[in-house]
């Protein structure tokens, strides 16, 4: 068995103290903990405080908010594959819960923390003594990274499912601190320039809900991995028609998610192809990675309703 | 039902091979399987419930009071020598108990006595990155494992060798220190363990006589085992000097052996207990760092100490199969007669010897199985490189050749333009026979499989006719059912087994093998049972407990059935006798005239004379005293032609016949496996969904090998030390898999049964092969086919 290091822990049941103990040094926000406890097994990171939600039930609400879904951060991905608006009005977010883990991994893994998933690369998730061999990496432990040797920043992928349908369905994070509550399109909440640093939330900050817009042309899910379950992306496409032209946002290749435009829908595929080259964050091999990029997009597209 | 595999509709026709009407019709009372004892009729797995819902004990699960913790310090370097080992920081940390280095147990051993290298922690020198340096002991896991970074090891690191070139390379630097002292006088490579080379017949006569000669490379990949549950004992000194050990082991008489050597002890003052054990496949056959320091620190601190693996551990442990390069050469003629075989085959061991001496026999000496052949030749050889070490893996060291063999068959028989399954029909080896290298064949019912598994697959209107993109593919093989040979010299019986019979009418049965969920326990319960005319249920089986059940050699080579099997029929039968002789002295009729059925003993065709059983043995003790007996196996003496055959020959072989279906996409190089169809003949069926299970196990690791599965190093670092990354198939790409049960009545196995546990698994990587072969026109001759490579081998040939 796999130890945990020593941790404080605390729920508060009020979101003045969440925000409060959230901002205290060496505090981590703890959700369903399915990314956060096994990466502290793996001791890539030592919060000293972990901070839950679990007194929080309006925090895992679902509701609808005029034209908005509005979903709690802490709800399950369970809960939010199984509420009937989302079924109904937003399959794709439903079809990208799905993707996640396992049956039994959504029912513990929560929305908000699908947003605030870390980076992933096959020298980072790995266990300790693996990664001591190795000499570490920038992202832990280490001054060099084994993706690109000269480059000097980190290529770690981003690789939550859910988020490229989001940021195609023009969802918003609502983030509240101890300065107040903000609202960032999705499609903001990321930065592609390292993979140390690909969440903008300021430290203290919590994601407290992910408004959804319930209205606009439907999106496609596409995720594509060598095994149907358990496993993470090895590419994420997510797609949507406008008029005539289309728009993909494309996953699992860098720090944040790549959005490729084109005016007309059949040069997505192409486009996308040129625009994002996959790196070797992957066991999975890149060449191949990066010939899916065209085939995914376009099956996307093809499974896509002209609006 | 067991039933991963039976998804998309899949039907598991075995049913309708061993019904009970189907057995009870036809076949005598007495001596045969019969439906109503249970077995047939397929009761449930006795360990079945208690794992499902979580009762059963595992090793890990065993706590005793002022139990201590144990953890390792690994290796962070391929291959370094060790200076210095500092552990007073460790030593002094609240909580730590007592730390073990090399130094501590520095008894060489390894389960082959001619190649005994390695050490429960590393001695003087690391051999691969992840090799047990140090072992701390302490009051929790937390602490042992905070306590692991206080050990300070200063190492010089070493040039490394990982490959098979940079192995056989004669510059290439000594892995084992011994060697290097031997190919410095040769001029060889000093990292070879064991080079065979046999030849039989006159191969190139056999080249000469054949209208086509093919020459090909293959490369199968090393692969590990990916047991449920990791390794784990725990070991407690004992009243009057004696040492308890529980481990999760394959086999407890060699691990009691090795740890009486290692500790220097008298075996006697060991007792070695297998608690439930999840799963082995070959990875649990050796002797571990888990068994041997536990033990050594639960004597030195005088109380219990616990050590298991995370699961990350388990990829260091290893022993998985080696990655294989192979060259085949092939003679047929037109008609698809095999005129002659030549084999290379060059494996990479890794470090340790582990049954690499095994290994690189087995790599040769089942290539004249399941075809006749009368001229063939091989060599092979297997390195140490600085990798964790291969050992036995399901289908052990047949599994690379035979993929290798078959799918270059159906190359051949596609250039010649005849029907792979036809050409296997020809080749067919028949019963009683022995082949041109000395193995002994008695009963053989690969024709059944063939010819089985073609129609119950439609293999001959599929082939070529599915389109694009989809194809069917056929492979044949054959199995041991245990070696002739014990691992460690010795002239006493392989198997021994103890029964035991009480008033209440309870039968115990005692033995030393390990189930460790083939289901070795039922079968015992169920040979023991059929003989007395009882139920399985009737059967306390007490296993694997060295104080308690006679020796059994283990585990391994599909043995048990075969050898565990016999010695329990001849116990029964020795009670059987006593039994008979009691009850037809009261009856006054010829114990010849008696028949055990139905917990009863009664006159043949006058069933209302008679006993019932616990009468019969009230009359049995009253006639002679203590009712009981012990059986044993030792294998027949086989004359071996060839002197140096002593690692290969069985005393009998399984058959398998397969049709795998597959479809490709054709723009992504994705390959799923649909249907598998698997004929096997084991002789006799004792439990048909057991037998089921069993064939459907193998396939699934056939299909994880073929399409996902391998132990890839990047520098010596494991490239995935975790389940994530280590991908296994799961439910969603596992075929629907069919298995046939063929029976050939095998002459000297119990009931006529052979091996079903590794069998199957052989022919399940080249049927894929060649299904991708007729769905694509690629001919992929290195698994595993993940899509990048399926992609590059369609781009080469124009597809896409
Ligand atoms: C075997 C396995 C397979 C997996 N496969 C996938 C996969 O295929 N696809 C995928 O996307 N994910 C996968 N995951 C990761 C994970 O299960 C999901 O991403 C899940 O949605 C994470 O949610 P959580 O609630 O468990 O997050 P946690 O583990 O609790 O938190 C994750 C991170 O987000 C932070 N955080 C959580 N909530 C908030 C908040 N409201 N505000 C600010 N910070 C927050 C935490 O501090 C932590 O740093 C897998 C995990 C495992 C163990
Ligand atoms: S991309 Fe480089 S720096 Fe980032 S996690 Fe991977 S190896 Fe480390």
């Amino acid at each position: 068995m796999l130890p945990l290091p020593r941790f404080a822990w605390q729920a508060p049941d009020t979101l003045h103290g969440l925000l409060d103990a959230a901002a205290r040094p060496g505090a981590r926000i703890l959700a369903g903990g399915t990314d956060l406890l096994p990466s502290m097994k793996h001791r890539l990171h030592r919060p000293s405080l972990l901070v839950s939600a679990r007194r929080l039930p309006e925090l895992a609400a679902i509701y609808e908010d005029g034209d908005d879904l509005c979903i709690g951060a802490f709800a399950t991905l369970r809960a939010v594959r199984r509420h009937p608006v989302v079924r109904a009005e937003l399959p794709a977010l439903a079809d990208a819960c799905a993707t996640v883990a396992t049956p039994t991994i959504q029912a513990m893994g929560t929305l908000g923390g699908n947003l605030c998933l870390d980076t992933r690369c096959a020298f980072y998730n790995q266990p300790e003594g693996w990664r001591q061999a190795l000499g570490g990496c920038l992202k832990a432990d280490g001054d060099v990274c084994h993706v690109a040797r000269k480059g000097a920043g980190c290529y770690a992928a981003h690789s939550a499912d859910t988020v490229p349908v989001l940021w195609l369905l023009g969802a918003r994070a609502r983030i509240a601190g101890r300065r107040g509550t903000r609202e960032v399109p999705v499609s903001e909440l990321y930065d592609g320039a390292d993979g140390r640093r690909w969440l903008r939330l300021e430290p203290g900050e919590v994601l407290t809900h992910v408004l959804v817009p319930r209205r606009g042309a439907p999106v496609v899910h596409h995720k594509v991995r060598l095994r149907a379950s358990i496993d993470y992306a090895a590419l994420l496409v997510a797609v949507r028609r406008e008029g005539s032209g289309a728009r993909a946002v494309i996953s699992a290749v860098g720090p944040a998610p790549v959005e490729v435009r084109a005016a007309r829908a059949e040069e997505l595929p192409d486009l996308a192809h040129a625009r994002v080259k996959p790196l070797g964050t992957h066991v999975v091999s890149t060449a191949w990675r990066r010939h899916m990029v065209r085939v995914a997009v376009r099956r996307a597209l093809d499974a896509c309703p002209v609006p | 039902m067991s039933g991963a595999g039976h998804r998309g509709g899949g039907v598991t026709d075995f049913s309708t091979y061993l019904g009970p009407e189907d057995t009870l019709a036809g076949r005598p009372a007495e001596g045969g399987i019969v439906g109503r004892s249970g077995l047939a009729s397929g009761t449930g797995k006795v360990d079945g419930p208690p794992k499902v819902t979580g009762a059963a004990v595992y090793t890990a699960d065993l706590r005793l009071p002022r139990m201590a913790h144990a953890k390792l310090l690994r290796s962070p370097h391929a291959h370094a020598r060790i200076l210095a080992i500092d552990a007073a920081e460790a030593l002094a940390m609240p909580g730590v108990l007592a730390v073990l280095t090399g130094a501590d147990l520095p008894g060489r051993h390894g389960p082959i006595p001619v190649a005994r290298d390695e050490t429960a922690l590393a001695v003087d020198k690391v051999r691969y990155r992840g090799e047990p340096v140090a072992c701390v002991a302490a009051v929790d896991e937390a602490t042992a494992r905070e306590a692991l970074a206080r050990v300070r090891v200063d190492y010089e690191p070493l040039p490394a060798v990982f490959t098979l070139d940079e192995a056989l390379d004669p510059g290439s630097p000594a892995i084992h220190e011994h060697l290097a002292r031997k190919a410095a006088r040769t001029g060889r490579s000093p990292n070879v363990l064991r080079r065979v080379h046999q030849s039989f017949g006159d191969p190139d006569a056999g080249f000469a006589e054949a209208d086509l000669v093919m020459e090909e490379s293959y490369f199968y990949p090393g692969s590990t085992h990916v047991p449920l549950e990791p390794h784990a004992a725990l070991a407690a000194p004992e009243p009057g000097g004696r040492l308890r050990v529980w481990t999760s082991t394959q086999n407890p008489h060699s691990v009691h052996r090795t740890i009486a050597a290692v500790l220097g002890l008298d075996p006697a003052a060991v007792r070695l207990t297998k608690p439930e054990v999840g799963g082995g496949y070959g990875g649990k056959c050796d002797t571990f760092v888990t068994e041997l320091c536990a033990s050594a620190l639960a004597l030195r601190l005088g109380r219990p100490v616990r050590l298991a693996l995370e699961r990350e551990e388990v990829f260091y442990a290893h022993r998985g199969r080696h990655p294989t390069r192979m060259r085949v050469k092939m003679g047929l003629k037109a008609d698809g007669r095999i005129t002659a075989l030549e084999l290379e085959a060059l494996a990479n061991g890794g470090a340790y010897a582990s049954y690499g001496v095994v290994t690189a026999y087995y790599l040769g000496v089942f290539g004249t199985l399941p075809y006749r052949l009368d001229h063939y030749r091989f060599t092979a050889t297997r390195v140490y490189t600085n990798l964790p070490p291969c050992g036995p893996k399901r289908g052990h060291g047949a599994i690379q050749p035979r993929f290798a063999i078959e799918l270059h068959l159906d190359r051949m028989a596609h250039a010649l333009g005849l029907d792979p399954a036809e050409v296997r029909l020809r080749n067919a080896v028949e019963p009683n026979t022995v082949t041109v290298n000395g193995l002994r064949v008695t009963s053989v019912g690969l024709r059944e499989c063939v010819e089985r598994v073609v129609e119950a697959s439609g293999y001959r209107d599929k082939r070529g006719r599915l389109g694009p993109g989809r194809g069917v593919g056929l492979a044949a093989s054959a199995y041991m059912s245990g070696a002739l040979h014990p691992t460690y010299a010795n002239e006493g019986p392989h198997s021994m087994v103890q029964v035991k019979v009480d008033r209440s009418g309870r039968v115990t049965i005692l033995s030393g093998t390990a189930d460790i969920g083939q289901g070795s326990n039922h079968m015992l319960a169920t040979v023991v049972a059929e003989r007395l005319g009882i139920e399985p249920a009737d059967c306390t089986v007490v296993e694997a407990d060295t104080d308690l059940t006679p020796v059994d050699l283990g585990s391994y080579s599909s043995r048990v059935t075969f050898m565990a099997g016999n010695a329990a029929l001849q116990a029964a039968e020795r009670v059987r006798k006593r039994l008979v002789s009691a009850v037809s002295a009261e009856l006054g009729c010829d114990p010849a005239d008696l028949v055990l059925r139905g917990r009863r003993v009664f006159v043949r065709d006058e069933p209302d004379r008679g006993v019932d059983w616990r009468r019969a043995i009230a009359l049995a003790e009253a006639e002679a005293g203590a009712l009981g007996a012990m059986g044993s196996y030792r294998p027949p003496r086989i004359g071996n032609r060839f002197r140096r055959q002593s690692v290969g020959p069985s005393p009998a072989y399984s058959f398998t016949a397969q049709v795998a279906e597959v479809s490709v996409d054709l723009e992504t190089g994705e390959v799923r496996v649909e249907h598998v169809w698997c004929a096997h003949d084991l002789g006799r069926v004792l439990h048909p969904e057991i037998a089921a299970g069993q064939i459907e196990g193998c396939v699934y690791m056939g299909v994880g090998e073929a399409l996902l599965e391998e132990q890839a190093y990047r520098d010596g670092l494991l490239r995935a030390p975790s389940l994530l990354e280590y991908r296994v198939p799961t439910v969603h790409e596992t075929p629907a898999i069919h298995p046939i049960l063929v029976e050939s009545h095998d002459p000297e196995g119990p009931f006529g049964a052979k091996e079903v546990g590794e069998g199957p698994q052989l022919g399940t990587v080249p049927a894929i092969a060649a299904a991708i072969h007729d769905a694509t026109g690629a001919w992929l001759t290195a698994p595993p086919y993940t899509p990048d490579k399926v992609l590059a081998a369609l781009r080469r040939r124009g597809v896409r």
